[in-house]
This record gives C-alpha cells, sequence and structure tokens, in this order.
C-alpha cells in the first residue's frame, strides 16, 4: 500500500501540534475561549478609542475594519512569539531525541493557525450581525491568508535559529512586535499612508502584513479585488522571509543540540 | 582491525561507523548573548580555549554487537552517543549508522512535564518517528513493561525520577530499534526493574539488535557485553574484549586516580 512511502514523522507533527493545544488550555478554566475573549476586548478598546475619544468618521463598520487588522496582527504576533521560543524551550527533548528539528517550529505555526481559523468565525458572526452584504471578492481572503503564513514561516523560522544562538532574540523579537503594530494598517487605512512620500510608502508595504490586512478590508467591507500593488508586495516580500528564514534555519539546524 | 572482531567482516553487517571522528566545543563562559558578541566582534575576540571533547576517534560496531564504553568523567563517552544519536554532529570526521535507534540520553528521555504519560507515550514515541498505528498498537506493552499504568493520566510533572526512567526505558525498548544506546540511565531504577530492563535488553541482542551503552560497573560491563572501549580524553585508549579492556582501564585508574587533565595541570 501507500503505507511505506508515508513520511515517518506525519504522526509526531500531529502530536506536537495536539501539544501545544492541550499545553495552552489545560489548566485554564475558560479554555479556548480566550482566543476569542483577547481579540474582541483589543476590539472593543479601539473601537471606543475611535469612535468616542477620537472620532473617526470615514471608515464604514469601524468595528469590523479594526477587527480584520486585529485577527491577522495577532496571528502574527502570536506565531513569531511561540516559534521564536520553540527550540528553546524544547531543549531536553532536542537533546535527547534526534528528529527534523524544523517540526517544532512548525507545529506551534499550526497550532496558532488553527486558532486563527477559530477566531475567524467571530469574524463572520460580526459580518453576518453588522448586516454587510456579501460579494465573491470575498474569495481573496484565504489568498490572503496564505501570504501570511508564508511570511510568518519565514520569519519564524528567522526567529527560532537567531533565538538558540542568541537567547535575548525572544526580548527583541518582542519589542519589534509592539513597533510593528504601529507599522501595520490595524486600526487607520492603509490610504493614510499612500499620502506619505512614495519611497516610504513603499518601504510601509515591505511589511506583508499591510497587504494581508489590505486585502482582507477588500474582500469583506468594499467588495474590491486586492491592489495589485499592494498585494505584488506582499506577495514578493513574504517569499523573500520564507527563502531567507529557511535558509538561515538550514544552515544551523544540525547544531541546534550543541548550541542550547 | 578490532581485536573482537568476528570472522567476516562483511561491510553489509556494520550498523555503526566511525572514522577520525573530533568533536571540539568552543567553551564559553556564559550564554552567549548578542551584546556579548556584538561587544566581541567590536573590541576584537577574546582567546577561547577550544575544549576537544573527542579526537580522532574511529571504531566500527556491526550488527549484534554489544558495547560498552568505559572511561573516567568527561572522557567523551556521552559525546560520542549523543553524535551516534545523531542530535550532535562532529567537527570532524564523519559518523554513519545504519537503522533505528532507540537512545536513552542523560537521565529520563526529554519528557514534556504539561502532558500526561500517556501523552508523552505517543509524543516521544512519534518523535522518534513511530506512527500513532504503531504506538497504539504497542502502548499496552510499553505500560506494561513500565508498571505505570496508574499514572498513565497525570501529568509527568508528578512523577519521581525513578518512575520517568521507567517510562524513558519502557517507550525506548518498544522502538523496535535496531541499535539501543544508553547512557547511564539504567543506574537510576529500583533493582527489580533493573534486572528487568537488562532481561529485556538482553532479548533484543538475541534478536540480532545492538547495543551500545556506558556503565561504571564492572559486573554489568562484563555481564552485558563482550566488547568494551576504554575512552580516555577523548582518545580511544583501547578497544577489546571487555575483560582484557577493564583490567587495563582498572590498572590505570589504580595508578592515577585523579582525572589525567586535573592532574596535568598541578
Amino acid at each position: 500500500m501507500e503505507g511505506k512511502k508515508r513520511w515517518p514523522y506525519w504522526s509526531a507533527l500531529k502530536n506536537l501540534v495536539l501539544k501545544d493545544f492541550r499545553v495552552r488550555y489545560r489548566n485554564m478554566s475558560l479554555g479556548i475561549l480566550w482566543s476569542l475573549i483577547n481579540p474582541l476586548v483589543m476590539m472593543g478598546v479601539l473601537v471606543f478609542i475611535f469612535t468616542v475619544v477620537y472620532p473617526n468618521r470615514g471608515t464604514q463598520y469601524f468595528p469590523i475594519f479594526v477587527l480584520i487588522g486585529l485577527l491577522s496582527f495577532n496571528h502574527f504576533s502570536l506565531c513569531l512569539n511561540s516559534m521564536t521560543n520553540s527550540l528553546v524551550e524544547n531543549t531536553q527533548i532536542l537533546k535527547k531525541t534526534n528528529f527534523p528539528r524544523f517540526l517544532l517550529p512548525v507545529s506551534v505555526l499550526i497550532s496558532q493557525s488553527m486558532h486563527a481559523i477559530i477566531q475567524f468565525a467571530l469574524l463572520l458572526i460580526f459580518l453576518v450581525v453588522f448586516g454587510v452584504p456579501w460579494s465573491v471578492h470575498a474569495l481573496w481572503y484565504p489568498l490572503a491568508f496564505v501570504v501570511q503564513f508564508v511570511f510568518t514561516l519565514g520569519v519564524g523560522l528567522l526567529c527560532a535559529t537567531l533565538c538558540v544562538l542568541f537567547r535575548d532574540t525572544l526580548y527583541l523579537v518582542q519589542s519589534l512586535l509592539t513597533v510593528l503594530f504601529w507599522f501595520s494598517p490595524v486600526f487607520y487605512e492603509l490610504s493614510v499612508v499612500k499620502r506619505a512620500p512614495h519611497n516610504l510608502y513603499y518601504a510601509y508595504l515591505l511589511n506583508p502584513l499591510a497587504g494581508c490586512i489590505d486585502t482582507g478590508r477588500r474582500a469583506f467591507l468594499t467588495h474590491q479585488p486586492p491592489d495589485p500593488v499592494v498585494f505584488g508586495m506582499a506577495l514578493a516580500s513574504s517569499l523573500v522571509f520564507l527563502v531567507a528564514g529557511a535558509a538561515f534555519f538550514r544552515r544551523y539546524h544540525l547544531q541546534i543540540a550543541d548550541r542550547l | 582491525m578490532t581485536p573482537s572482531a568476528p570472522p567476516d567482516p562483511g561491510p553489509a553487517d556494520v550498523i555503526v561507523r566511525l572514522e577520525g571522528v573530533g568533536k571540539t566545543f568552543k567553551v564559553l563562559h556564559q550564554t552567549p548573548f548578542l551584546m556579548h558578541s556584538v561587544l566581541r566582534s567590536v573590541f576584537g575576540r577574546r582567546h577561547q580555549e577550544p575544549l576537544v571533547a573527542l579526537d580522532d576517534v574511529s571504531f566500527e560496531i556491526r550488527r549484534g554487537e554489544s558495547v560498552v564504553f568505559v572511561g573516567r568523567n568527561g572522557a567523551g563517552k556521552s559525546t560520542l552517543l549523543s553524535l551516534i544519536v545523531g542530535t550532535s554532529i562532529p567537527t570532524a570526521g564523519t559518523v554513519s549508522v545504519k537503522g533505528r535507534i532507540g537512545a536513552l540520553l542523560e537521565l529520563g528521555a526529554g519528557f514534556h512535564t504539561d502532558l500526561t504519560g500517556r501523552e508523552n507515550i505517543f509524543l516521544n514515541a512519534s518523535l522518534n518517528g513511530l506512527s500513532n498505528d504503531e504506538i497504539e498498537e504497542r502502548y499496552d506493552r510499553i505500560v506494561a513493561f513500565s508498571e505505570l499504568a496508574d499514572f498513565m493520566d497525570v501529568s509527568v510533572a508528578k512523577f519521581s525520577s525513578g518512575m520517568f526512567v521507567r517510562l524513558a526505558f519502557a517507550v525506548a525498548v518498544h522502538l523496535d530499534p535496531e541499535i539501543m544506546i544508553v547512557d547511564e540511565a539504567l543506574a537510576v531504577g529500583d533493582q527489580q526493574f533493573q534486572k528487568k530492563c537488562k532481561r529485556r535488553v538482553r532479548e533484543l541482542l538475541d534478536e540480532g539488535r545492538s547495543l551500545l551503552f556506558v556503565s561504571h560497573r564492572a559486573e554489568e560491563a562484563l555481564q552485558m557485553c563482550r566488547r568494551s572501549i576504554w575512552l580516555e580524553k577523548g582518545r580511544v585508549m583501547r578497544d577489546g574484549p571487555t575483560a582484557e579492556v577493564l583490567a587495563a582501564y582498572e590498572a590505570d585508574l589504580e595508578s592515577s586516580p585523579l582525572p589525567r587533565r586535573w592532574r596535568d595541570t598541578r
């Protein structure tokens, strides 16, 4: 049968993803609800600030607008944090068992992406509650997610390896993520950035989250296909990050246990 | 080459081969922090004393052979085993291994303390290349061997160190390993469990599997292995029948009770 050709580490990958899920929620009374509460609270805060404290009149369906940005940024942020830590926190396992090292960061990415799918259900509920009309352009959203997945995989492999070489990478990543939050169109529109000088605007687009969030908003709120330049930059940048991250990981993956 | 070599040295029978293997560690006095390496690259490299853990080690191990490694603490035994397992790579020479390895490096196999015994069995065995179906099929035997049936749904954070070793050993011997690698782990379980482990290892040997292990106990070494390799300061001092190698090693211990490296520096 086909059984012979099967990759021997399928079960390991599956078990690692399951482990990640279990470990995260085992000792919490609210369990999986946490992955819904967090974006809801953030959304509430941002909506309060930009409708009451500092009114923003231009954007329709502002809560959903913010939610799309938050889901994307939160996914990236959670993935990157746990991927960066994934090799270091499994030192004992890495030193004692020989298995493909990429299983650890990749399993974390998969389990976090499963949360993203649960959170996506939240977005759908909001779209229905707010009575937002639908269009075929909604089909662009999965594509935006794929680009984000590629980007996250690349950066995650890079940071996981870097964290083995330098333990302070984790703190560096956490600081950079707060910076990146402001440099991603989470609570403002991408068109605001377009008013900046051209080369600054293109530098801004090198962050693929910008393209992904914008594509998501066009898909659900303004019913447009992605902007070719914005989406093209996001795709190209993601691929560069993936190649760089994978190459860096490959360079060091055999030395990981020695360097931990 | 080796005095204990069986009459037919067919290359197909060699399952572990080390050729001119060396392993050198750069000794850093602290964990490498980014700031340190930045400073070091700016203000020039301070002299680092490399630590030679293994130096020009060559030997072959054939299918069905059992070999015990002896030597003082820090002689390079554990480093050598981790090179064979593949968690570490040599800085010189080549290591080639054929077949699945069941390894117990240091004490307690890498278990995840947030998971239960059962979940750890599945995680650990699958990381060793077994599919969940294969693990399911062996699960009862693994649990029976470990004698920890009552603790399978308990987080291993609550396990004692003896229980850890039992679980680790139970998984390792049921991986269907062609090569069993045991680094002093046998010394931890209680008497009765040690006996059971040795019985199981002997069964594996009878089936034509190989055993590589580290021991500091002469009778254990003599019982389990016909061949022995004595390592000293990362080099092979002697490789041959266990009784001969042990006699030479013990004679050396008598004549210089302190580790040589230590003595040399005084």
